[in-house]
């Protein structure tokens, strides 16, 4: 695992230093497959510097209305950037639940948000990078588009691996027309790389399945994992993989600053400590995760 | 360039405005920096810390989101005074207005240790947190009790030469007494108040939402409920008192002011609004010429009823 030593990564990388805080215009807001939402965002000064696996903290009211206290949705909610639009554009993707998504889900395109960002340490691609395989689970799938964008740029060889519970859990339309069984997710494929998915509903398959398919090709220098998801899913994962390749993850938690303050979203690390999954992550190197004390 | 006296005296420190960021809130400062201009408060009350480092509470689930609030359960998480000294303090410095420390202990042994360490720093001030209500043995059994507030104030009040300020829990049956008590023994200034005690159940899986169980509610649900605390308070002691609890905009802390507050503190609000504390400044400033009022000190206690 030479080069992708955990502590090098962590040592560059103070997941709040930079970020900035912008009125950002809605220039989409669009209706996606199940109860899914994407929003396009003119955030030009957080599309600069933004990494795949960053996010941002919203503010889901009107930023006029900062000065009246709002019954629901006081706090900031985090989104991972899901696509960047150069030079200006920024995508947000969620799956529309409770009262934050709701309120963004009601806004219109033209108006404004406060948005801060780029927020966290994104994923880490190491130079001698050669194929990423990319595991998403469900929600899990928002950051996906920034990392293909990302890997693809850096000519690494992409292999997609997405689970959701049903068709209905993801925001992407479901082609299964193979005749190998096999479903795909047409418009992840165009942003390149190879592309399977699998429903417990449909396929009667986990995304961990699928990955166990195709273990026995990885192991080489170049290969690694990046695996975004629930911690289920993340956990099996990193115990499937072991030591034989480098696994990154993408965890999730409740926050309520999104800069390291109120250590509200921490986790149990390897080292002892607890880090904040909004500044120290929220990617981490599975190694860096003390998996048997992480909250299920 | 208004006429405007904005300043306010606790002990030997001066702030050049009431406006200051509550405990906790703000992490060590650092965190913050970039998203507002800090350096134009009155004074900034970093993150609550303990002689030795603390882990906190289980990390499972720290913090829910409640109508108007928050309830929060951290449990202290800190990284010791040691390590404040030598790594946190000097980057909270850097926003070049008053840095206030905010300690705890097990024992009054354990905040003279922490205050007289922070005697010779350049800290303005010394908080002493006697109410944080999340953690079983540390706090909470000094701040119910006037007695035992009164010999954690003294013992920090032997320790140190600088303003000490002595943050109420509201979860008392008079806080008057407490409040008296701690000027008795040696407070510059009372903060008023910390967070309510209080539980979030999860429905489905009928167990507390928080790992710790229970956690202390802060943000606007609490603001009437604290102005009411900082009034009671303000009647009692004749040094100043730092309201807070809930405030997220300039009318939020002239309640608290008239009150009798003679500064006030903004916590929860950062979270949506990293400058609330700046916007709250803004409006105070705005009231004060549109009211014909000359100084902030004018205002405070000044509710007719």
């Amino acid at each position: 695992m030479s080069g992708t030593d955990a502590s090098a990564r962590r040592g560059s990388g103070d997941g709040g230093a930079g970020a900035q805080r912008i009125r950002a215009e809605i220039v989409e807001n669009e209706r996606l497959p199940g109860e899914h939402r994407r929003l396009l965002l003119k955030a030009p000064r957080i599309a600069e510097n933004a990494r795949c696996g960053q996010f941002v903290h919203v503010w889901c009211h009107s930023p006029d209305e900062l000065d009246r206290p709002p019954s629901a949705a006081l706090l900031r909610r985090p989104y991972s950037i899901s696509r960047v639009r150069p030079p200006d554009d920024i995508e947000i993707m969620m799956r529309v639940r409770g009262n934050g998504g709701r309120m963004l889900a009601g806004r219109s395109e033209g108006e404004e948000l406060d948005v801060i960002g780029p927020l966290g340490n994104g994923f880490y691609i190491r130079e001698s990078l050669r194929r990423a395989v990319v595991v998403a689970g469900g929600i899990g799938l928002a950051p996906v588009p920034f990392l293909l964008q990302t890997l693809n740029s850096r000519r690494v060889q992409v292999v997609l691996l997405v689970g959701a519970a049903s068709d209905e859990m993801i925001p992407y339309r479901v082609e299964r027309s193979g005749t190998d069984g096999g479903a795909t997710l047409p418009e992840l494929a165009t942003l390149g790389g190879e592309v399977a998915f699998a429903s417990e509903a449909v396929e009667g398959k986990l995304v961990t399945d699928l990955l166990e398919e195709r273990l026995g090709e990885l192991g080489a220098e170049g290969d690694e994992i990046m695996a975004i998801g629930p911690r289920a899913m993340l956990k099996r994962v990193a115990e499937m993989v072991g030591r034989r390749l480098p696994v990154q993850v993408s965890l999730e938690e409740r926050m309520a600053c999104g800069v390291g303050a109120c250590r509200s979203c921490v986790v149990p690390s390897t080292d002892g400590a607890y880090k904040t999954v909004c500044r120290d992550g929220p990617v981490f190197y599975a190694s860096e995760i003390d998996w048997e004390r992480l909250d299920p | 360039m208004s006429g405007l006296d904005l300043t306010v005296r606790i002990g030997a420190m001066t702030m050049k405005n009431p406006v200051m960021v509550a405990s906790g809130i703000f992490g060590y400062g650092d965190e913050f920096k970039g998203l507002a201009n800090y350096g134009e408060l009155g004074a900034l009350v970093l993150k609550t810390i303990t002689r030795e480092p603390r882990a906190g509470n289980p990390p499972a689930c720290r913090t829910a989101e409640t109508p108007a609030g928050m309830v929060n359960a951290i449990g202290l998480e800190n990284v010791g005074l040691d390590v404040f000294l030598r790594d946190k303090l000097p980057a909270a410095l850097e926003y070049g207005t008053n840095i206030i420390a905010s300690i705890a202990g097990e024992t009054p042994e354990d905040f003279a240790e922490c205050a007289g360490a922070l005697d010779g720093s350049q800290v303005a001030g010394i908080e002493i947190n006697i109410s944080c209500p999340n953690v079983k043995k540390v706090g909470m059994s000094f701040g119910v009790d006037a007695e035992a507030s009164s010999e954690v104030v003294s013992a920090v009040r032997g320790a140190t030469g600088k303003p000490i300020i002595a943050k109420l829990t509201p979860n008392v049956t008079d806080i008057a007494s407490i409040a008296m008590a701690c000027e008795a023994a040696g407070a510059d200034a009372i903060s008023c108040t910390n967070t309510f005690s209080a539980m979030v159940i999860d429905v489905e899986k009928r167990c507390p939402l928080l790992a710790a169980g229970t956690g202390g509610l802060s943000g606007p649900a609490i603001r009437p409920a604290a102005v009411l605390r900082v009034y009671q308070v303000a009647q009692a002691v004749k040094c100043p008192v730092i309201g807070m609890g809930g405030i997220w905009n300039a009318r939020d802390a002239l309640e608290f002011i008239l009150a009798g507050a003679s500064a006030v503190a903004v916590g929860t609000a950062l979270y949506a609004d990293p400058a609330a504390g700046n916007r709250v400044l803004g409006g105070i400033r705005a009231y004060l010429e549109d009211h014909d009022v000359g100084a902030v000190g004018d205002l405070v206690g000044s509710v007719r009823l």
